[in-house]
């Protein structure tokens, strides 16, 4: 690993849809006043109770000549990437025009895809014998569905895939993004994740006795499970330039594997540390460069405690953390993006987030979370970290601008 | 020259031999006892299969597979697992398997591979339909223009139920790769990094048909050049529009 280096890029433009609304303002809001968005399910009915961060407001409609795409993941992507307020279309339009459609690339991470409508197509298929005419495998339900639609509407030309590696998903597709910048592929890049309320992620992670009924509470002694949520957050990627530099960027995003277990963290976190040292190493900083970490910090006991040993063998006590997801719910394959914007709007508007749900920090962890929001005037370097199933780990790191 | 990939090796399965050899090419069998039995009671056809080529992949490059960063590539992945999950879900409000759900992640065959072989090192799950061996090549020239070294890739798709996406599914087609671009040991030839085509380049009738059955069947041209080793020619990787390609070049 000695020596290595990675450029910076810039994130010209960005925008989220949760449970807290569609724009970066709203989630913002809800950041700065530490109040949840979780509530009951209404999408559907589970056998069990829990509370989500489902998403509200109004859905776009895909456009006729891109039907087979409906899904509702695709709609909530669509929707963050519609949204004006946040400059999203024109930033592609504008970066279309500057380097040719062929130049830019489109990359989500989602563990769900279309698994809803799969769902509703199986009951048909259950009862009848035989799929729905409108079920589309391909282009609904697989993984890809979601950043081909995003490349179709937007009539890009350049490469494009998902990336499922569970709730890492959208923490590696700016991983790829960045890299695909870096070594010249294309000259822009639009990354981020897309995932939504379905029944198997609330049921599968309620056999595994990972939901919590009431809402939840990262990095408390008293935590007891997961609120899933669903969420989508996107971030154009580009190559560096001067008229970029005041602007965010993406310094390094360190990933590894434990090694250890399917559904749970390697004890030791190894893992963990190892995500966030060679991030650290690929930005060629030091964790006292770390101004600011937002933890993974799914609420449940085994996440949350391997999590706190890691983070303290990296940074010691030295660096304020906080978890947003007692505010959007866990969003999957989309939290690592969706956090990403949580750390932008950080630098931007240099607050550190509270951890929404935490009333008493767990005895054993030695390290300083932050509980409620708090007004900085110096975040100037963040690190998110995005953990999944198989032991996939990634730790992004971000800065306020060019500067370091 | 970093930019260029050596193949140390390259290994392929598919469910139906006879079609391969149409193709002059020989598989695998999928070999269950790569397993101990714990992982191997748990895990789909679908990882065993990947995790079957992949063994082979390093076995033939002579790399340990605990020091090799990986790229994971298919398009319904956990296909057969999912499949379970729905009908269950759709059947009743039953309770489903923990074991299954965890199982049936895009990234199940990439864990099990860390697991199997303690092996700590990045690895990732990607999917893009007609693309997804093209996308899954462009990764790894990416990541290894990052950290030059090795990579493994896999890509791979199980027998789908039939009701999803007739034909494709209908085949099962599995294939590895050790690439590097890290010094200039024993390679079977080299590529560049994977680019659009600059005219599209029509696949024979016969490999259409493949990939009508498996869309993984597109790194097809590719095998059949690492084996006849042409000195220079441009591979398609995808038959999609715009159509991904690479250069293949054989080593002097």
């Amino acid at each position: 690993m000695k020596g290595l280096i990675v450029q910076p890029v810039p994130v010209t433009a960005y925008s989220v849809i949760s449970n807290c609304g569609l724009g970066n303002h709203v989630l913002y809001q809800a950041l700065n006043s530490n109040k949840t968005g979780l509530a009951e399910l209404s999408l559907l009915d589970v056998p069990f109770e829990t509370q989500v961060g489902e998403i509200s407001v109004d859905l776009p409609e895909i456009q006729q000549s891109l039907s087979e795409y409906d899904s509702r993941n695709s709609r909530v992507a669509l929707a963050a990437l519609n949204y004006q307020k946040d400059g999203l279309l024109v930033a592609i339009e504008s970066a279309k025009a500057r380097y040719g459609s062929e130049r830019i690339g489109v990359i989500i991470g989602t563990s769900t895809s279309g698994l809803y409508e799969t769902e509703i197509a199986y009951q048909m298929l259950l009862e009848k014998g035989q799929m729905p005419d409108d079920f589309h495998f391909l282009t609904r339900h697989a993984y890809q569905a979601t950043p081909r639609l995003l490349q179709k509407q937007l009539q890009l030309q350049g490469p494009c895939f998902a990336i499922s590696t569970a709730c890492s998903s959208g923490a590696k597709a700016i991983a790829a993004g960045q890299r695909l910048i870096n070594h010249d592929v294309c000259d822009a890049v639009l990354v981020g994740g897309a995932d939504t309320l379905c029944r198997l992620t609330l049921s599968g992670f309620n056999s595994l006795e990972l939901v919590s009924p009431e809402f939840c509470q990262p990095m408390d002694q008293n935590r007891n499970g997961i609120n899933i949520g669903e969420a989508a957050a996107l971030l154009l990627l580009e190559k560096s330039s001067g008229q970029f530099d005041h602007l965010p960027h993406v310094l390094s995003v360190g990933e590894s594997s434990d090694a250890y277990h399917m559904s749970s963290p390697d004890p030791d976190g190894k893992g963990a540390v190892t995500a966030m040292n060679n991030a650290l190493q690929l930005a060629d900083l030091q964790p006292a460069d770390i101004d600011y970490l937002n933890l993974h910090a799914t609420a449940t006991q085994i996440n949350d405690s391997v999590e706190a040993k890691a983070v303290h063998e990296v940074f010691k006590e030295a660096v304020l953390c906080s978890g947003s997801k007692g505010i959007t719910g866990h969003t999957l394959g989309a939290a690592g993006a969706v956090e990403a914007i949580v750390c932008l709007l950080a630098l931007k508007y240099q607050i550190v987030p509270g951890t929404c749900g935490l009333e008493q920090i767990d005895q054993e962890f030695r390290c300083q979370v932050v509980k409620d929001s708090i007004v900085s005037k110096k975040l100037q370097i963040v690190m998110s970290n995005s953990f999944g199933f198989g032991g996939n780990n990634a730790s992004l790191i971000m800065s306020k601008n060019h500067e370091r | 020259m970093k930019d260029k990939l050596l193949i140390k090796s390259a290994v392929c399965y598919c469910s139906d031999m006879i079609k391969l050899q149409d193709f002059g090419l020989r598989g695998i069998e999928i070999d269950k006892q790569l397993m101990p039995a714990n992982i191997r009671r748990r895990a789909s056809l679908t990882t065993k299969m990947a995790v079957s080529v992949a063994t082979e992949a390093c076995l033939q490059a002579e790399i340990n597979p605990s020091e090799l960063p990986s790229v994971f590539a298919s398009v319904g992945g956990e296909i057969q697992v999912t499949d379970v999950l729905c009908r269950t879900l759709a059947d009743s409000q039953a309770m489903v398997s923990p074991t299954q759900f965890h199982n049936s992640v895009h990234n199940t065959t990439a864990g099990y591979w860390g697991i199997l072989h303690g092996c700590h090192h990045a690895t990732t799950a990607i999917a893009a339909v007609d693309d997804t061996f093209a996308m899954a090549l462009l990764e790894v020239w990416t990541q290894l223009q990052q950290q030059p070294g090795d990579c493994l890739l896999v890509c791979y798709d199980e027998i789908w139920p039939e009701y999803l996406a007739p034909p494709i599914g209908k085949l099962a087609f599995a294939t590895a790769l050790v690439l590097s671009n890290d010094g200039q040991k024993s390679a079977k030839g080299s590529v560049l990094c994977p680019q659009i085509a600059p005219e599209y380049s029509d696949l024979s009738d016969d490999l259409n048909d493949m990939i009508d059955l498996s869309l993984i069947a597109s790194v097809i041209p590719l095998l059949q050049a690492i084996q006849h080793s042409p000195a220079l020619a441009l591979i398609p990787l995808s038959r999609n529009q715009p159509q991904w390609s690479t250069w293949f070049k054989k080593l002097t």
